[in-house]
């Protein structure tokens, strides 16, 4: 072909084009990794104790390694996301629960299928223990060790010394509520994780804690999710009924010596989807979610009608009561993607204390300093 | 066992297709001269105030062992977001989801009928020759629910081809391995393309674990795939073809875990089987073309998670009649007709769950002294007896000057998209009750060109805005059960800019061509879902604003090199902004060289990519390989 004027033009700005554009790929090749950023720039680590205040697990969504541990100090100033400020990493996903236990926080991550153990002192992580099968709460036996349930298999016996997994309890199921009662454990089994309803097998496992041997079982209504203990030694077990609403929820009350369940509440609404029972430090009073929150004395006949707190728009997902005050800790996990909130409500009134921006799905909280026997 | 009687069954068809094949073709003895291979690369196509982009063999024969993932994210503006090498890939156009994507095969969606969508990497780019991509409302005139496009991959004959072999070999980084082998054998009457593949990869590349703050090699990343396709084209008369396809594969792939986790044993893994095929007869008259098809697609896919996994089962009938008629001065008739079928058995379904779909359409193009054409689509769905509300779309495209090659084009349509059968019925959240999304779509294009495509100077600048409005789109929302439901909650507002820059030049055997394309896309929710909604407003997740797309090629004398490279700016990773993944770029470069020895051609290729070794990740906590390489080794015989 003739090379004319507007071609050869052409072609100078094309090679020009490159050049620039390659100039650009080396330059703008820095060695900075691409990783997940926050639009909002964290204030640079703080070192202060962790030993009090009030500690928020946001769950993170399955898969996206997001969870995280906002932190309320006492002066109610808050710090998102403590752990990956502390530990230059993320904490994973689907964390469960945290607890405080002779000055170190164990949390609980599921899907990350591990226990993130961290001093209370500065957030440090002191280690990770692995080797769960999905863990989901954490009961403390006596100062040498702790029962972790797992979503599938086995509930871990964890060594507080060594802070590595010591044997496992073998239970075909998947475990999640635990209460100590004397010298026995008191773990809730929903059945095998990928059974439909229909053939899951719920039921208390009663462990042995000497001997780290099941000794027995009470059947419960399907997926007995939570567990708390009032001030008679009674045990409270809320059943959901099952994922897809198999059977109506139910609350059950059982006696632990004699082993039995000495009364059955059933909710009145077929589409009720109570969770999160807790007990306050008197241990006189239940709540539980169930859009709203409800608020049920251990001694009542009936479940209540309506709720103390109503959810209005939002998304009740996590609750727990401070042990020191009694005031009432919810959480709005909104539409599970964004960051949710926590409201503080008083126990008495009902009436809104204090709102605490959150992570991604708040779902549970950590009461460091505060005793709370459940 | 089933899978190797389904194994034998189908080889010995393909055998038996083969061999007739050859028989007949041994019989026809004609002589055709061969025809010069277009050189081409990527352009758009005009078409009735409609985009539609081309991208043809010239660009992927150099990624034989690639999939589809690789050609869409360097050579078009459609974002691939892939959980890394080998692992789901799914496309999005203009800022919609992968479900207003229709992928089909010659014409045949091959979208899962359950999810509504297509794992790009499952899909090798040996399989087929062309890719033609579709923009919004030029979806309308295949298929109805297409919101952002159709991205068809083309295979079509070479009726003067007489025998042509390939047989490929690929060594790539992380113990991958691919091999290729192709037939077309025929004649003017006749033509017979098999084609075969083979990928193995351990895919243990290494990469920097925040976690554990050390280098490690991914696990559980292997992925196999194993393909072959068997097309027969019969000329039956002067008027008469008729074809035959048949696409078998059989893939596997591990889901490496995320790298926050830490498990002692990570099982995860999908297995698909999918047999395609189909039937077509197609007669072409002076004035008019007439096709008729039935096509039937079987996938298999099996899920497992350590000790579980679950069955997904689905048939797909699709049947269609075509016809453009041209009898009239100025004006083309297309009107077609639909019938399809789906039929899903899955261990997340309560029982057999089906669907059957017929679509009348028809296509009006007029065309006013060559200066104005317009182009009207209406479209009448039916899905389970249930009417869909009517589709129209309207393509209007002006070329003001005679001499210059200059198009200006608009189109404006209203789309809807049934849901799909994971929304109605997944057990036990789906939801029956779901509407049809709708989609308000408004598109504004201008091309210039100068210059002959293949031969010396060509130039070409591309530019489209479009805006669309997607109303009641299906979002998968926790109730406070903590369970998840769909319901047709969102709407997304999407709205963007594609321009594109092409340029080719033909000097003294030296063939240099520069493509480049730049997209810009603001894609954001409009319906806050609670008071408060942070997400109002906001970038949906995982939508790039800015893509940057840049190819340099230059051939001559048996030699060849590419320099591709892409930029994907920042993609937000909550819906409410408050976390991001930074941009990037990639560079890739492919080097080869051809050898020719009279019908013989022996070609050497390396293709080095992410050349300056970038530590990025494309979806958080999936890691992705640094720099790699892939050697190509291949073999052609041509008469």
């Amino acid at each position: 072909m003739i090379l004319n004027k507007n071609n050869i033009f052409l072609f100078s700005i094309s090679k020009s084009v490159f050049f620039i554009l390659l100039i650009t790929a080396v330059l703008s090749c820095s060695k900075k990794p691409i990783r997940e950023e926050t639009t909002t720039v964290n204030p640079p680590p703080v070192n202060h104790s962790y030993q009090n205040g009030i500690f928020i697990v946001n769950e993170g969504n399955f898969n996206w390694g997001n969870a995280s541990i906002t932190y309320i100090n006492t002066k109610d100033s808050i710090e998102q996301d403590v752990f990956k400020t502390h530990n230059g990493r993320s904490l994973g996903d689907v964390a469960e629960s945290m607890q405080a236990i002779n000055g170190n926080g164990f949390i609980l991550v599921n899907n990350s299928n591990k226990i993130e153990v961290v001093s209370l002192k500065d957030f440090t992580s002191v280690t990770s223990i692995t080797g769960f099968n999905s863990p989901r709460f954490m009961a403390i036996v006596d100062s040498t060790k702790a029962y972790v349930t797992n979503m599938q298999k086995d509930i871990s016996i964890i060594d507080l010394t060594s802070l590595t997994i010591k044997k496992s309890v073998f239970t075909n199921s998947w475990t999640e509520s635990l209460i100590q009662f004397n010298n026995f454990m008191f773990v809730s089994a929903i059945g095998i994780m990928s059974d439909p309803s229909s053939h899951r097998n719920a039921r208390i496992l009663i462990i042995d804690t000497k001997s780290d041997q099941i000794v027995d079982s009470i059947k419960t209504g399907k997926e007995p999710i939570c567990m708390v203990m009032d001030k008679k030694d009674k045990i409270w077990v809320l059943c959901t009924g099952g994922y897809d609403n198999f059977e109506p929820p139910t609350l059950v009350r059982i006696d632990p010596s004699l082993r039995v369940v000495d009364k059955t509440f059933s909710f009145p609404n077929s589409g009720a989807t109570p969770s999160r029972l807790c007990i306050n430090a008197h241990k006189d009073t239940l709540y539980f979610l169930n859009n709203g929150v409800y608020q049920m004395p251990v001694s009542s006949t009936t479940i209540p009608s309506s709720p103390f707190i109503p959810a209005d728009q939002h998304l009740f997902y996590g609750l727990d009561i401070q042990p020191s005050n009694g005031n009432i800790f919810v959480s709005d996990a909104k539409d599970y993607v964004q960051n949710g909130t926590v409201y503080q409500y008083n126990q008495l009134t009902g009436s809104l204390l204090r709102t605490f921006p959150a992570g991604r799905i708040p779902g549970s909280f950590c009461f460091p300093s505060e005793s709370k026997k459940k | 066992m089933a899978r190797n009687a389904t194994h034998t069954r189908v080889g010995f068809l393909l055998f038996l297709i083969f061999q007739s094949c050859i028989l007949f073709s041994q019989n026809l003895k004609d002589t055709v001269h061969l025809s010069q291979v277009e050189v081409t690369g990527s352009f758009t196509l005009r078409n009735q105030g409609f985009k539609k982009v081309l991208i043809d063999s010239t660009i992927l024969v150099q990624y034989l062992s690639a999939d589809l993932s690789t050609i869409l994210s360097q050579y078009s503006t459609v974002f691939v977001k892939s959980y890394g090498n080998g692992s789901l890939a799914t496309p999005s156009f203009r800022g919609t989801s992968a479900n207003h994507t229709q992928v089909e095969w010659n014409g045949i969606s091959i979208n899962s009928p359950m999810l509504g969508q297509t794992d790009l990497a499952q899909v090798p780019v040996s399989q087929f020759e062309s890719l033609e991509i579709l923009y919004g409302a030029a979806t309308v005139a295949k298929t109805s629910g297409a919101f952002g496009g159709i991205i068809n991959l083309v295979s079509n004959p070479d009726w003067n081809n007489r025998v042509d072999l390939m047989l490929a070999q690929t060594f790539a980084s992380f113990n991958s391995y691919t091999t290729n082998a192709s037939l077309a054998l025929g004649n003017r009457m006749i033509q017979s393309i098999t084609k075969f593949n083979y990928s193995n990869a351990l895919n243990n590349f290494p990469y920097n674990n925040d976690q554990t703050k050390a280098r490690e090699k991914l696990v559980n990343g292997v992925y196999v795939l194993d393909g072959i396709t068997q097309e027969a084209f019969f000329r039956l008369s002067k008027k008469d073809v008729l074809t035959t396809r048949i696409w078998y594969s059989d893939n596997s792939h591990q889901i490496p875990p995320i790298t926050t986790n830490i498990s002692n044993v990570h099982k995860e893994e999908i297995k698909d089987r999918v047999l395609r095929s189909m039937i077509e007869w197609r007669r072409s008259g002076e004035k008019y073309f007439f096709t008729v098809r039935s096509s039937l697609v079987d996938q298999f896919m099996r899920y497992t998670l350590q000790e579980q996994s679950w069955n997904h089962h689905s048939y797909s009938w699709a049947n269609r009649v075509r016809l453009v008629y041209s009898g009239i001065k100025n004006f083309i008739i297309k009107p077609g007709l639909d019938f399809n079928s789906d039929w899903v058995i899955s261990d997340s379904y309560n029982g057999v769950k089906t669907r059957k779909t017929i679509g009348a359409f028809s296509e009006f193009n007029y065309d006013l002294k060559k200066i104005l054409q317009f182009s009207l689509v209406l479209r009448q769905d039916m899905i389970d007896g249930k009417f869909l509300p009517f589709i129209p779309a309207l393509g209007i495209e002006y070329k003001p000057f005679r001499n210059i090659n200059l198009t200006v084009s608009t189109n404006l349509c209203r789309n809807y998209r049934f849901p799909t059968l994971n929304d109605l019925y997944f057990e036990p959240y789906g939801n029956p009750d779901l509407k049809p999304e709708t989609d308000y779509a408004v598109e504004g294009d201008m091309v210039y060109n100068f210059g002959k495509k293949d031969d010396g100077f060509f130039v070409e600048t591309t530019l489209t805005s479009y805006y669309s409005k997607i109303i009641n789109q299906i979002l998968w929302l926790p109730t406070a059960s903590g369970s998840y439901k769909p319901i047709n909650i969102s709407e997304v507002h999407a709205r963007g800019l594609e321009a594109g820059l092409n340029l080719a030049w033909t000097i003294y055997r030296f063939r240099l061509s520069f493509n480049n394309s730049w997209n810009y896309c603001r894609s954001t929710n409009e319906n806050p879902l609670f008071p408060g909604d942070s997400t109002m407003g906001k970038q949906l997740i995982y939508t790039p604003v800015n893509t940057f797309n840049s190819t340099l090629a230059i051939s001559g004398f048996g030699f060849y090199v590419s320099s591709v490279f892409s930029y994907i700016s920042e993609r937000y990773t909550s819906p409410d902004n408050s976390t991001y993944m930074p941009g990037y770029y990639l560079s890739n470069i492919i080097l080869g060289k051809n050898f020719h020895l009279k019908k013989f051609m022996l070609s050497l290729q390396l293709n080095l990519n992410n050349l300056f070794d970038l530590d990025y990740q494309s979806i958080v906590n999936r890691p992705m390989p640094g720099r790699n390489y892939a050697l190509t080794l291949k073999f052609n015989f041509r008469k």
